[in-house]
């Protein structure tokens, strides 16, 4: 009956292609063997039904069959007929897709209980619209199934499916790259954040369906930068606010997870509750907020940043635009709060302040920046972290934050930059080879083997020319350089701090705190070898740490000599030449002691009654050589057959900083400001510097980098040169320019200048507040053409220059000025008094006022004059005519008449001329005015594109006098780029801040309204543009300045009168008429 | 003593030639500004003193006057013999950028119906043979030194203008100017013209040493406060053309003595004393406090 039954099914798969056939007997072979008969019928007649049930569900009958055998591997007959049904429902839908299914069916099983599948086909089937596009999506869902329903549970499978439905809205094509990518990217997601990543997803493909496949494709990749326990919490984040802010959401997600990564992941939970609470006011807030937390969480930890946030969510609930600024750090504020809340004390907002506390400590002119200048620089510095000084500069590491709050933290900076300038102020620099010290008995008698102090330098300088410094010559004496070195900054450091806690009694306990954390730190003496741990000791002792002093106990006595010896140095009057002494004595004695093993169970404390003698007993107990000569031999006892070791420094004290007195004379040498004064700087050839290089031990080249000595020592030559040259450059260019101010006909060429940098805050309406050092100005000198321009300007216009003139000499006279009717003056004014006589008489009572005083109002005027060189300006000006309209006249035919005369004469001469030329006319007009009338002036042009990229020409400065130079320069003004006015107005005012003047006035000419590349939200956006450019001209009102905008946009009155409201202002309607009109304005705003 | 410009009853109620030191105002000399001041007295050529503010050159002008005798009869030593005339009054004038000549030599003023002459101060001082102190006199009008050269000369003279008069200063008149160079601004330096007709003596903050014996007299506080007021007040005065315009006084340091020895905290006095009066710059402020800071424990 089976085999009549197979027969008959063979019969009817024959109207079909072979391939089912095939197809039906391998599956046959594979499941007669487990079907009952009546199974095996039912299963026949089910593959023909599917079949024969329309056009191509041959095909789905083909998978059917392939896909039997492995089925029934896993599940019973009865389960495999429930499951197809599934499939043959399908069938209904799309043959396509039931073929689809039946073929991931063995694969799928694993994974999916039988009453799953309804659930599972459902799916599929919602991904199909009736189009062949969508058939071929679904079918590849059901095909991609398999590897996807491992790492998806399938009730989570409706996200996916709703994912790519939402995509398959939009584009097939991404719909199917997505869902072809899903199996790998929920692979590489932990479980936990499946579901979330890909409800996230949903929300993208809802929002930003474009951004979905890069979600595909980077998202996973992200997200593991966020903390693995906050992941779902920050995709549920994302996708909230990509709710409210749309597009944006993904770029934020990716953007916010990748700041995410450079933040501690410990704090990354907090970090996500601040920014939940942000998002409910504002999406935007609460990603810029996670985007800024890595620079926040650097300053501030995370009690600190949620006082930040709470703040800030403050500002956000009053003001969208301002929180969001906020947290974009975009606000002065922001900054603001968070450097009240940090602790950390930044090297650049104390700079100045320390600046002024080292030049009033030493009371010479001394700079403070940060090592890392000083290492930058490669002249023989390498530690950025610790505070030093080349002589003339105090550098300090960039930042503290060593304690929690910030008075003590810069407590610490005070500490260093004492220190520093105590080196300065009580001279550590000075040694001088020749002078003898006070305290010390000079220990020039005492030279054995060419030790001692009393080379003479004359003798030593007399040779071929060769210069050194005295410390040079100094440690010269010594074969041991390094330890010479070591000794004497230990020795020279202890005078300083003492010198520094006796006269500055204030930092004493921060200083000792900082002793105290010093030696906490310090590594064990115990197992030194003896002359580095007697080196060690005596460290410990200027860090006035006597108690930790360990030392064996046999051998006390000799740790007490060199002990004695530096407790000298401590004693009032002590100078650096002392320091130097107590160098040698100490060299004498810690060179006897050999470097070896310390061979003693007995270290301990080593207790000193040195306290109490201050003097340290006689001067014969310092002199080595005398009574204890035998050392060394005593010594061997403890110390049986061992071997000598190396010396090694002993470790840097960190607010001692860097000590390094040799360079410092050498550089100071070269700069010609030898710290010995005696000899002028004497050119130094290279080859000496090098020999002197090589020789100091400061420099210990060979450390730092591995290149051949004579090859880095030479690097460090070229640096040094460079630095000197740099400076002697500097000096020289000051002589020039101050020749320049004297003769002013220094013909010379100019030297190029580069653009100065300045900083500027920009306002920011929205946020109500200002975006800090958001503008950079690059300050330049205009270039130079030929002064022709200048004196054919003058000839063109000659009849107006003398009108002008005559106009501003009449400015004069109004320099004195009556005041009549005081009731004190300087004498009687004789209408008052007969007045006052004619009312007596007639009885009437009357005031006294008879007095005039005559006020002399020193004309005290300072402009800056700012054009715009904007683009713009280059237009001609003949469009500007076609808009004219009559009505400028006010019904006047006279002034109709002068323009019409004056227009036609203009035109005859010069056709088309550009806006900027009338601008030129007009400042050459207005500068033969102002020179007539003496007033101060100094005419700039700006341009620019974008906020760090706003130039400032600056055509003649306020002090520069005028002359040919400013001619030529302004011959070549000349049209540039955008017109960001904000920046441009604060820089003038900064100008005019530095001129000493009673009145100072600010005139803007402007062709047009501000606008610039990023100068707004966007490029339609004029308000805020507007709204910056106003505030800057308010900022110039709150420094007493007058400021004037003027523009020959005949459009301008719309935005002058939002941008200067209650400030003047004028729209010069006939662009013509400017040359006349700017000496007109100015003699009235200033008359 | 007043100023000319004062509510003008004080001139009646004020005879202003006739002030003058009841008791030996203090002084320490820091170097022979005392014979040179005496020779010149005695020489009858003005002086001009020079110097910072509060360094002490009005107490040092006190201090002559009261030193210095009027010659009665042909005695030239004025050293001697203190109590026989009494010492010199002293009028002081503080110049401002509003006082005229007729605010020195004097005024009609209208009184009922008619006008009553007023002598000025400097008028004032030509007749009772005084010194006459213009302290700061750059601040004044420029018409101020159409008085000043005749005084200053060997004629010994003041135009009184509006009354047609010539007056000669009696013996015993000096006129004494001060001057800060490195207060004024350029525009309000001293002529040369007028220069020229002085001695000067220039003065300068004491040495750390002095100074601290000034502070301790003067407000009473322990000598180490004192030296420690004198050591600060040495590193301000760094700071001087480097955001601050003039250098901690002398008088401001006894001010900030007195402050301690009331009672008040160093730190705290030093602030309210020296740092908020020197300056209204947050950053020098700032600077200045932890130069306190260094120098005073709390």
């Amino acid at each position: 009956m089976t085999a009549q039954l197979v027969e008959e099914a063979r019969e009817g798969l024959r109207q079909f292609p072979p391939a089912l056939a095939q197809e039906f007997e391998s599956a046959l072979e594979a499941v007669q063997p487990i079907l009952e008969p009546d199974e095996l019928a039912e299963w026949l007649r089910d593959g023909l039904e599917i079949a024969r049930h329309s056009l191509r569900s041959w095909e789905a009958s083909s998978e059917y069959f392939r896909a039997s055998g492995p089925v029934l591997e896993q599940i019973t007959y009865d389960r495999m007929r429930e499951w197809c049904a599934v499939g043959v429902d399908l069938m209904e839908t799309s043959p396509a897709l039931s073929g689809a299914l039946f073929r991931a069916s063995p694969a799928v099983l694993p994974h999916l209980s039988v009453p799953q599948a309804n659930d599972w086909a459902s799916q599929g089937k919602s991904l199909y619209k009736g189009t062949w596009k969508s058939g071929s999506l679904s079918a590849q869902y059901f095909d991609v199934s398999p590897q996807i329903l491992p790492h998806l549970p399938l009730s989570q499978m409706r996200l996916l499916v709703d994912l790519i439905d939402s995509l398959a809205s939009h584009s097939y094509e991404l719909a199917s790259a997505c869902l072809g990518m899903a199996p790998g990217v929920l692979s590489q997601l932990d479980r936990a954040d499946r579901a979330p990543f890909l409800e996230f997803g949903g929300i993208v493909a809802h929002t930003a369906w474009v951004d979905a496949r890069v979600y595909f494709e980077r998202g996973p990749g992200a997200l593991r930068q966020v903390g693995e326990e906050q992941r779902p919490r920050f995709l549920s984040l994302a996708g909230q606010v990509a709710m409210q802010v749309g597009r944006l959401g993904h770029p934020y997600f990716i953007e916010s997870a990748q700041a995410m990564s450079e933040v501690e992941k410990d704090i990354h939970e907090g970090l996500l509750e601040l920014a939940e609470q942000l998002a409910q006011h504002s999406g935007d807030a609460a990603m810029e907020f996670l985007k800024s937390s890595p620079r926040v969480a650097q300053r501030l930890g995370i009690d600190d940043i949620a006082r930040w946030q709470e703040f800030g969510l403050q500002i956000l609930q009053q003001s969208r635009d301002g929180g969001e600024a906020f947290f974009r750090l975009e606000s002065a504020r922001g900054e603001e709060v968070m450097e009240a809340l940090s602790s950390r004390v930044d090297l650049d907002r104390v700079s100045e302040l320390i600046r002024m506390y080292c030049k009033a400590l030493t009371g010479v002119d001394v700079g403070v920046k940060a090592s890392e200048e000083l290492t930058a620089k490669g002249v023989g510095w390498v530690d950025e972290s610790s505070p030093t000084t080349e002589g003339t500069t105090i550098y300090l590491p960039e930042n503290v934050e060593r304690y929690p709050t910030k008075e003590e933290n810069f407590s610490v900076y005070k500490v260093f930059a004492t220190h520093q300038a105590g080196r300065l102020e009580f001279g550590s620099f000075e040694y001088q080879s020749q002078l003898d010290p006070s305290l010390f008995p000079s220990p020039q008698n005492g030279t054995q083997n060419g030790h001692g102090n009393g080379v003479a330098p004359a003798a030593v300088e007399g040779q071929e020319g060769e210069i050194h410094t005295d410390m040079e010559l100094f440690f010269d004496q010594f074969e041991d350089r390094r330890l010479a070195h070591d000794l004497f900054t230990i020795v020279e450091d202890t005078r300083i701090d003492t010198i520094v806690k006796r006269e500055y009694a204030g930092v004493r306990r921060a200083f000792s705190r900082l002793q105290q954390a010093a030696i906490d730190r310090r590594r064990p003496v115990e197992g030194m070898p003896a002359r580095q741990a007697m080196v060690e000791n005596l460290l410990r002792a200027s860090l006035d740490e006597i108690g930790r002093i360990r030392w064996p106990n046999e051998l006390a006595e000799e740790m007490r000599t060199p002990l004695r010896i530096l407790n000298r140095i401590r004693n009032d009057g002590a100078t650096v030449q002392d320091s130097a002494a107590a160098t040698a004595l100490l060299y004498e004695w810690l060179s006897q002691i050999p470097n070896v093993e310390l061979d003693s169970e007995d270290w301990s404390d080593f207790e000193q009654e040195m306290n109490a003698d201050p003097d340290g007993g006689e001067d014969s107990d310092m002199m080595p050589g005398s009574g204890s000569s035998g050392l060394e031999e005593s010594f061997m006892p403890f110390m049986p057959g061992s071997e000598e070791r190396p010396y090694d420094s002993p470790d840097p004290v960190d607010f001692r900083g860097d000590f390094k007195p040799e360079l410092v004379q050498l550089l100071m040498k070269l700069k010609g400001e030898t710290g010995t004064g005696d000899a002028p700087p004497i050119p130094l050839t290279k080859e000496q510097l090098q020999e002197l290089l090589e020789k100091s031990v400061e420099i210990s080249i060979n450390e730092l980098m591995d290149m051949d000595l004579a090859e880095s020592s030479g690097m460090f030559l070229d640096n040094l040169l460079k630095e000197v040259n740099q400076i002697q450059g500097e000096r020289q260019e000051g002589q020039q320019a101050m020749g320049d101010d004297s003769t002013g006909e220094d013909d010379g060429a100019e030297l190029p200048v580069e653009a100065a940098s300045f900083y500027y805050d920009e306002w920011d309406f929205r946020a109500a507040d200002y975006k800090p050092r958001w503008c950079r100005v690059q300050e330049q000198r205009g270039e130079s053409g030929t002064s022709n321009y200048y004196t054919e300007t003058l000839h063109e216009h000659t009849q107006l220059v003398q009108e002008t003139r005559k106009q501003f000499e009449m400015l004069r006279p109004e320099m004195f000025r009556k005041m009549k009717r005081l009731t004190d003056g300087e004498d009687y004014d004789l209408d008052a008094v007969i007045e006052w006589y004619t009312e007596k008489i007639a009885g009437a009572t009357s005031e006294t006022k008879l007095f005039y005083r005559r006020n002399k109002v020193d004309r005290d005027v300072a402009v800056a004059f700012l054009l715009d060189v904007s683009a713009s300006t280059d237009e001609e000006i003949q469009k500007h005519h076609d808009q004219r309209q009559d009505d400028q006249f006010d019904d006047d035919p006279r002034k109709y008449l002068s323009w019409w005369a004056q227009r036609r004469a203009e035109a005859a001469r010069h056709p088309g001329k550009r806006i900027i030329d009338l601008e030129k006319e007009a400042t050459v007009l207005l500068i033969e005015a102002l020179e007539t009338i003496g007033d101060k002036y100094g005419v700039y042009g700006f341009s620019g594109y974008g906020r760090d990229n706003v130039e400032f020409f600056v055509y003649k400065d306020m002090d520069e006098p005028f002359g040919d130079r400013i001619k030529e320069r302004i011959d070549k003004i000349a049209p540039v780029r955008s017109t960001r006015m904000g920046p441009a107005i604060r820089h003038c005012i900064w100008k005019l801040q530095n001129t000493d003047a009673k009145v100072k006035i600010l005139m803007l000419l402007s062709d047009g309204r501000p606008q610039d590349h990023g100068y707004g939200r966007d490029r339609t956006e004029k308000e805020y543009a507007i709204h910056d450019t106003k505030m800057a001209l308010t900022e110039a009102r709150r420094e007493g300045m007058v400021p004037f905008a003027l523009t020959v946009d005949r459009a301008g009155h719309d935005y002058l009168k939002q941008m200067c409201q209650d400030m003047a202002y004028e729209v010069v309607a006939d662009i013509e008429s400017l040359p006349r009109r700017l000496p007109a304005l100015y003699r009235r705003l200033t008359g | 003593m007043t100023t000319a410009t004062e509510a003008i009853t004080e001139y009646r109620s004020w005879a202003v030639e006739e002030f003058r030191a009841e008791e030996e105002p203090y002084y320490v000399p820091v170097s022979d500004e005392i014979e040179v001041f005496e020779a010149a007295w005695n020489s009858k050529i003005p002086v001009l003193l020079k110097g910072p503010t509060g360094c002490g050159k009005t107490r040092f002008v006190e201090y002559m006057a009261y030193h210095l005798n009027r010659p009665l009869a042909v005695v030239r030593d004025g050293k001697t013999e203190i109590e026989a005339e009494t010492n010199l009054p002293l009028v002081t004038v503080a110049c401002h950028e509003d006082l005229t000549a007729s605010d020195l030599v004097g005024r009609y003023l209208l009184e009922g119906n008619e006008t009553v002459w007023i002598d000025g101060p400097l008028t004032r001082a030509v007749k009772a043979g005084a010194i006459c102190y213009l302290d700061e006199v750059v601040e004044a009008r420029k018409d101020t030194t159409v008085l000043i050269h005749p005084l200053t000369d060997h004629r010994r003279i003041l135009p009184v203008e509006k009354k047609s008069q010539l007056l000669q200063a009696r013996d015993g008149f000096l006129l004494v100017i001060s001057f800060n160079p490195g207060y004024q601004s350029a525009l309000k330096d001293l002529k040369q013209s007028t220069r020229q007709r002085f001695v000067a003596v220039e003065f300068d903050y004491p040495p750390r040493e002095t100074e601290a014996e000034i502070v301790q007299h003067e407000s009473g506080c322990d000598y180490d406060v004192a030296l420690n007021l004198a050591k600060m007040a040495e590193k301000i005065r760094n700071l001087r053309e480097h955001g601050l315009a003039e250098g901690a006084s002398t008088r401001l340091l006894i001010y900030a003595g007195r402050m301690i020895a009331e009672g008040v905290a160093p730190r705290r006095a030093c602030q309210v004393a020296i740092v908020w009066p020197l300056t209204d710059d947050g950053e020098v402020q700032r600077s200045i406090e932890e130069v306190v800071s260094s120098i005073f424990e709390d």
